[in-house]
């Protein structure tokens, strides 16, 4: 051996022990899928989760003043003052929930929610909350800095996957070198594109044509990865490549047509003004899920970011979300599992609803509500001590308040604390993915 | 033992510089990059269009689906912005710094409709070779990789940017095989004659390729 074998040999060995090794997936094989719901524009939580129906301090409830309350199931009216009705909380038996008018079919769901009240914000711009509920963290500037909570999931639980991640207009982000580049998220702007997208004409070339396009393309991207000094890019290519016969095969086609979604799942309401979009895209998951197709689902609702007299609908809005959502878990308790013969989806399949802040208690000039730095965020998951309330607002203000004692004393539940708690149910040290949060115990069975 | 431990404080007390080569000049030290050194990375997706719609022949975006039209080639551009990792700020829908399996089919179905549509404008119309966007070689019988090599070389300057005679080694020999399996399969008359369908297929995997999607 020659003295620059040696230093090379030494070199390489120093640089080996430096760098940081990649969050590659724990190798473990799951079961369990995850669908993480994005309430873009921040949604009014005294109408579902934290209900007021009282004057007191800023608080303006929602009242036939503010509200269209002729299509909300649950409003029970109660007398406001003059001839202004508000509405009379639901106080549900069997959990600790009061619950907003609202809910929609949610209710009948009850026992298995898990509310999270008083998360505390710190802000009221709509991509700073978007990106603190669902990575944990504040943006820097305008940049996100952390990986989104379906990004830690995938990258744990479902690297094996065909597709380890799939949004709909669901705030993903993925952040950092260290990941596992198969759990880049696959973006679709809508179902119908997806069709459109693997969609390919017969008339010129064959499937066995493009295989072989395919398999070519993988073979060069595997080679460029031998040779390369940053190999990682190629072997995202490569596996990519090495994924897409399987998306153009002509059933995957077939079963994920809008019309197809629709007649299999027609007990979503596809008609809905401001949630009909949502409610393909949920019956969009249930398809994928039943196939064993993805791991982890992110996609968005719309419609809530009222500041002026369109707040009059904002509960109807809500309405149509969450019950687009008891649609969606209603067929998972109807649909088997994939791979577990003797259980349903439901039994192995989390849900987490967030949004990007709430709305102000005060009704503004214009008749809607503007942004607030207090949030509420929804569990359904075997994993979640399903019909109970944890943080909490004040009764004048809605703002967090004191409600866990953490390591660092007594504070209001944060985005990070939910997040850590979330994939710490799977067995993740949060740790590892979250710089903030800590694991609220109390949540988990 | 000893002799490593010897060996160890030989080679570390040398002074770790790399000694000048001969192709450096007198009294320079070699070259070498210093700056720090990142993987590749994705070409943002608007430069990579815009390449695309300046291969296919100075294309606008209004105008490829114009020229893509028909037999469910491509439609319309509005349901493929995301899928090709750009932005949506009606939405909030954030650029994509990385590459995806729906990325590559949407890149995919939108190089197999140029290539084919590019084809037929190329290999029908008979055009002098200045005149043509892709296709820019004689067509002749392609049987062996030598006579595969020249207009090959054609396409790999276009898409990525220099002679075939500098990539990898086997490259060459995988293409002639894409080529002779696509034009065996279309032997029999089609929308195009086998061996504009495979030339066709050369050109779906150029455009698609690894080396053209980063940089």
């Amino acid at each position: 051996m020659n003295r620059r074998t040696m230093l090379k040999l030494l070199g390489g060995g120093a640089a080996a022990v430096g760098l940081r090794p990649p969050i590659f997936a724990a190798g473990e094989k799951t079961d369990q899928f995850f669908i993480i719901i994005h309430a873009a524009g921040g949604w009014d939580v005294t109408l579902w989760s934290d209900p007021r129906n009282e004057r007191k301090g800023l608080v303006e409830p929602a009242s036939s003043a503010n509200t269209d309350p002729g299509h909300l199931k649950h409003w029970k009216a109660a007398r406001l003052d003059g001839g202004v009705t508000t509405f009379e909380p639901l106080s549900p038996g069997n959990t600790s929930l009061r619950l907003g008018p609202a809910i929609g079919d949610l209710y009948e769901l009850r026992d298995r929610m898990t509310i999270v009240n008083g998360l505390a914000m710190n802000t009221v711009s709509h991509d700073d909350g978007t990106t603190f509920s669902v990575t944990g963290r504040h943006r820097q500037g305008g940049t996100i800095p952390a990986s989104s909570v379906d990004v830690m999931l995938a990258n744990e639980l479902g690297t094996t996957q065909i597709l380890p991640d799939v949004v709909l207009r669901y705030p993903a982000s993925y952040v950092g070198d260290q990941l596992d580049r198969r759990v880049i998220p696959m973006r679709i702007q809508q179902v119908e594109s997806l069709v459109k997208t693997l969609d390919r004409t017969d008339q010129y070339f064959l499937d066995d044509d493009r295989a072989d396009i395919t398999a070519v393309l993988t073979d060069e991207a595997r080679r460029l990865a031998e040779r390369a000094k940053h190999p990682q890019a190629y072997q995202q290519l490569a596996s990519q490549h090495t994924a897409l016969p399987s998306l153009l095969a002509n059933d995957f086609k077939q079963a994920f047509g809008v019309r197809a979604l629709q007649t299999k799942y027609p007990t979503f309401n596809y008609r809905s003004r401001s949630q009909g979009n949502g409610a393909l895209s949920a019956a969009f998951a249930v398809e994928a899920l039943s196939r064993n197709l993805v791991r982890c689902i992110g996609f968005g609702f719309g419609g809530l970011d009222t500041h002026n007299a369109n707040y009059r609908g904002h509960a109807l809005t809500l309405q149509d979300l969450f019950d687009a959502v008891a649609t969606m878990v209603k067929l998972l308790d109807a649909t088997p599992h994939p791979v577990r013969r003797s259980s349903m989806l439901s039994e192995h399949t989390h849900i987490l609803i967030v949004s990007d802040f709430c709305r102000t208690p005060q009704i503004n000039l214009l008749g809607g509500r503007d942004h607030y730095p207090n949030n509420s965020a929804l569990v359904i998951s075997p994993k979640f001590r399903g019909g109970r309330e944890f943080g909490k607002t004040d009764p004048e203000q809605v703002l967090p308040a004191t409600s866990v004692k953490f390591s660092d004393g007594p504070r209001p539940i944060a985005p990070p604390d939910l997040l850590a708690t979330f994939i710490s149910a799977f067995g993740i040290d949060p740790r590892r993915y979250l710089r903030d949060g800590e694991v609220v115990k109390e949540m988990l069975v | 033992m000893r002799a490593i431990w010897f060996a160890c404080l030989v080679a570390c007390s040398s002074r770790g510089v790399e000694q000048p080569t001969s192709a450096s000049p007198p009294d320079h030290k070699p070259f070498a990059i210093t700056a720090q050194q990142h993987g590749p990375r994705m070409v943002p997706p608007e430069a990579f269009l815009r390449a695309y719609l300046e291969w296919f022949g100075h294309l606008g975006p209004r105008d490829v689906p114009k020229t893509a039209r028909g037999w469910k080639l491509f439609d319309d551009w509005y349901d493929y912005l995301a899928a090709l990792g750009l932005p949506d700020y009606k939405i909030d829908f954030p650029r994509a710094t990385q590459s995806n399996t729906m990325m590559l089919a949407t890149l995919g179905r939108l190089g197999e409709a140029l290539c084919i549509k590019s084809a037929e404008r190329d290999f029908r119309g008979r055009l002098p070779l200045e005149e043509r966007h892709i296709y820019a070689f004689e067509l002749r019988p392609v049987t062996t990789v030598d006579a595969f090599a020249e207009p090959f070389d054609v396409l790999h300057r276009t898409f990525l940017g220099y002679p075939v005679a500098l990539a990898e080694r086997g490259r060459l020999a995988r293409f002639f095989e894409l080529y002779q399996r696509v034009m065996s399969r279309h032997a029999t008359a089609g929308r195009l004659p086998g061996d504009q369908m495979a030339w066709a297929a050369v050109c779906s995997a150029l455009v698609t390729h690894p080396e053209t999607g980063l940089y």
